[in-house]
């Protein structure tokens, strides 16, 4: 009995007198249902991140709360942030795959005084949501701009935009047409199709008929692109000579074994490839890897997460483990390192990436699909965004 | 003589009925109050949550008015809880008018026009074409929202809702206790007036209707009429509940439209026990409960597990918690008889 006093007592001292801390940052993603892989990539870039660098920074350790949010749901959204901040006490909040739910949880931080680190949602009005908001991903505007001057260059002059009915579609829909009317170029049609479309011939028969030499595509990754893909390969499209142009949600790695031979030849533009030849992408291949398991389902969210490590890292090392979320975000603005996908830097004046955009190509290589890099767009910011 | 006698032991009867239920009504609101301080008290943390539980209890209960009370089978009432939910959060957002019980009267007046406007729809059928109906409804309405963008925010949400301080006074804090308390008392009073509907004539009619349509339209009363009453009110009840939400979280998502809410909710009822009001609430807590319990322990497998839960219900007790309580209750007095 004395000596359980003594040892409580010591529990007690000790407490007191050590300066560390666990600071929680909390994870919001999709782990189940049908975005359940790209949970799992937020996952295993975090995973990865700690075991590359530990779990401590400074004296402080880090621990992860993750929070299921399986479809876009912003009111949910809303009621974990909350219970996360409150409830939990997370200092730092991390995640977020589709823009609403990060929309919902924007208002919430300057309040909680907590610091929101994006992983994947990619529409360009984030940012203005709130001043703690920080992304580490890309934005669809961002990724599709590119691939107009890349459709000049190669002699299109007539182009159709096909797009799922919703915001990032029609945030693709506009970069692309913005980008390929200021160099010149002619569109056609621009088709928006509703979210749940499955039979696309009718569609590849509109661009057959439209008389366009290459076709711009973007939709959600997942089953309803790889009916595109396929319908675009079986109605002969490919052999009449369309040349498919997209941004890289439409060929992310983990999509690429069920596309198969008839997705060879697309050609993308995105801020990650798997296959990105660098020391520092092949260090995190190989954790992330391990980490999640199956490499096949290895895709690009992995990369936004590992990156957003990274700069929650920095916020808690300039803050010395003190919550203080402005402080935290000025730390960061104009943040720059090597990520696994090239050269980034945090744009101080809205807090997205400011990154390298790469023109791809599907290509077979040993056997196995990859997004082979063929160009690089240096410094790429936001072209979507618009301050406030 | 025997006449005068014979209205007097009436009289007398019904003056019980009155009472008793009264006496039910009041007991059902202390056990509301009391749950809710409980709750307040233990986890002053999780009040957000809660809030939403209460908005979903909304959704609930008005389904279970026209499911359990009025056999009308339906996938599609969370068109009546979007409606008040989008018409609140536009009224906030794109007109400025941000006093709460604004938002949440006009979200209630949206949900029973949708109510009257889908009921005229879903009446025209029966049984599975009913469903089937209603399933159309709910995906136009969520189709509609999607193209609506300008005015709905399309799949980026509905979002700069900045609801007023209530009276001015108390503002919608980061603990959401402002919101939580509202919501409690806006529940006590929706609950207390469907009781009193369903005691009325009318509530007897719907009960009537449910059991034998073809007889009541033989005894002269209007069938089709008192349906589309009837889901006016359970549209208002959902929409105020659609409203709560815009007003608690202070966004509004297509989610809100969707037929996965249709869905769940009917699942939170059937767990609950259909046709029972308070198996409409105590559904939606345990059922919303579990989830965030589940899914804070395993955020990877936490469906698997909720999804045995409702099988284990569904295989043992098909009438729901409400209805496992009473046969348990019905027992221990059948004991002592």
């Amino acid at each position: 009995m004395k000596r359980l006093t003594l040892l409580a007592l010591a529990l007690v001292l000790s407490g007191g007198v050590a300066i560390a801390d666990t600071i929680k940052i909390g994870v919001v993603g999709p782990f189940s249902g049908p975005a359940a892989q790209q949970g799992r990539n937020f996952q295993a870039g975090i995973d990865a991140w700690l075991a590359l660098n530990g779990n401590k920074i400074g004296n402080d350790t880090i621990e992860i709360v993750y929070r299921d949010l399986p479809t876009a749901d912003p009111a949910k959204s809303a009621a974990l942030t909350r219970d996360l901040i409150v409830g939990e006490g997370v200092r730092y909040l991390a995640g977020y795959y589709y823009t609403p739910d990060a929309m919902a949880a924007a208002p919430i931080l300057v309040e909680g005084n907590v610091p929101m680190v994006v992983f994947n949602a990619a529409t360009s009005a984030i940012m203005n949501a709130s001043p703690y908001v920080v992304r580490t991903s890309f934005t669809t505007w961002q990724t599709s701009t590119p691939m107009a001057a890349v459709a000049r260059e190669r002699g299109i002059k007539k182009a159709i935009t096909v797009v799922t009915d919703y915001g990032p579609g029609v945030d693709a829909e506009s970069a692309f047409v913005k980008g390929f009317k200021d160099a010149g170029g002619e569109i056609v049609a621009s088709v928006r199709m509703p979210m749940n479309t499955n039979d696309f011939s009718p569609i590849m028969q509109r661009i057959k008929d439209s008389g366009a030499e290459a076709v711009f595509a973007f939709l959600p990754s997942g089953p309803a692109t790889l009916g595109f893909m396929k319908a675009f390969a079986e109605n002969g499209l490919k052999k009449a000579g369309i040349t498919l142009l997209a941004p890289g949600d439409l060929t992310q790695e983990s999509d690429l074994p069920a596309l198969g031979d008839s997705a060879l030849g697309t050609l993308t533009t995105f801020h990650y490839a798997v296959s990105h030849d660098s020391p520092e992408n092949k260090a995190f291949v190989a954790a992330a890897s391990k980490a999640i398991g199956d490499p096949a389902s290895l895709t690009f969210p992995a990369v936004g997460a590992y990156d957003g490590m990274y700069v929650i890292s920095k916020m808690i090392e300039a803050t010395k483990g003190k919550q203080d979320a402005k402080a935290a975000v000025e730390a960061v603005k104009g943040l720059s390192w090597i990520s696994p996908r090239g050269p980034v830097t945090i744009d101080p004046q809205n807090r997205h990436i400011t990154q390298n955009i790469y023109l791809r190509e599907v290509a077979s290589e040993n056997g196995k699909s990859i997004n082979k890099e063929i160009r690089t767009f240096e410094k790429q910011g936001d072209p979507g965004w618009k301050a406030p | 003589m025997t006449t005068d006698a014979t209205v007097k032991a009436r009289n007398a009867a019904s003056l019980g009925r009155v009472r008793r239920s009264a006496a039910v009504d009041a007991t059902a609101v202390v056990i509301i109050l009391a749950a809710a301080a409980l709750l307040y008290v233990l986890f002053p943390g999780s009040l957000a949550l809660f809030t939403r539980m209460v908005a979903i209890m909304m959704l609930a209960l008005s389904l279970d008015l026209v499911t359990g009370f009025a056999g009308i089978a339906t996938l599609g009432h969370a068109a009546l809880f979007g409606a008040g939910a989008y018409a609140a959060g536009i009224l906030a957002s794109k007109f400025g008018f941000t006093d709460p019980f604004a938002m949440l009267g006009v979200g209630a007046v949206a949900g029973a026009l949708a109510g009257i406007v889908s009921s005229v729809v879903i009446l025209r059928g029966r049984g599975l074409g009913q469903l089937v109906l209603s399933i159309a409804i709910v995906q136009l309405a969520h189709e509609a929202a999607n193209k609506l963008s300008a005015w709905t925010g399309g799949s980026d949400g509905l979002s700069g809702i900045a609801p007023a301080p209530i009276f001015g006074l108390y503002r919608f804090d980061l603990w959401g206790r402002t919101a939580f308390i509202l919501a409690v008392a806006l529940l006590v009073v929706v609950f207390v007036l469907l009781r009193v509907i369903i005691r009325s004539p009318f509530g007897m009619l719907c009960r009537g209707i449910k059991q034998d349509p073809v007889r009541v339209r033989a005894m002269g009363a209007p069938v089709y009429g008192t349906l589309v009453k009837l889901y006016a009110i359970a549209g208002a009840v959902a929409g105020l509940g659609g409203a709560l939400s815009a007003v608690a979280t202070k966004v509004v998502g297509l989610d809100s439209l969707s037929f996965t809410l249709s869905a769940e909710a009917l699942v939170m009822l059937v767990l609950g026990g259909v046709g029972k009001l308070f198996g409409a609430l105590i559904g939606t807590f345990v059922f919303i409960w579990f989830e965030h319990l589940v899914a804070a322990i395993n955020p990877f497998h936490w469906l698997t597990i909720v999804g045995v839960m409702l099988i284990v219900v569904v295989l043992f007790e098909p009438r729901g918690l409400t209805g496992a309580a009473e046969a348990l209750w019905t027992r221990a007095r059948g004991g002592r008889r």
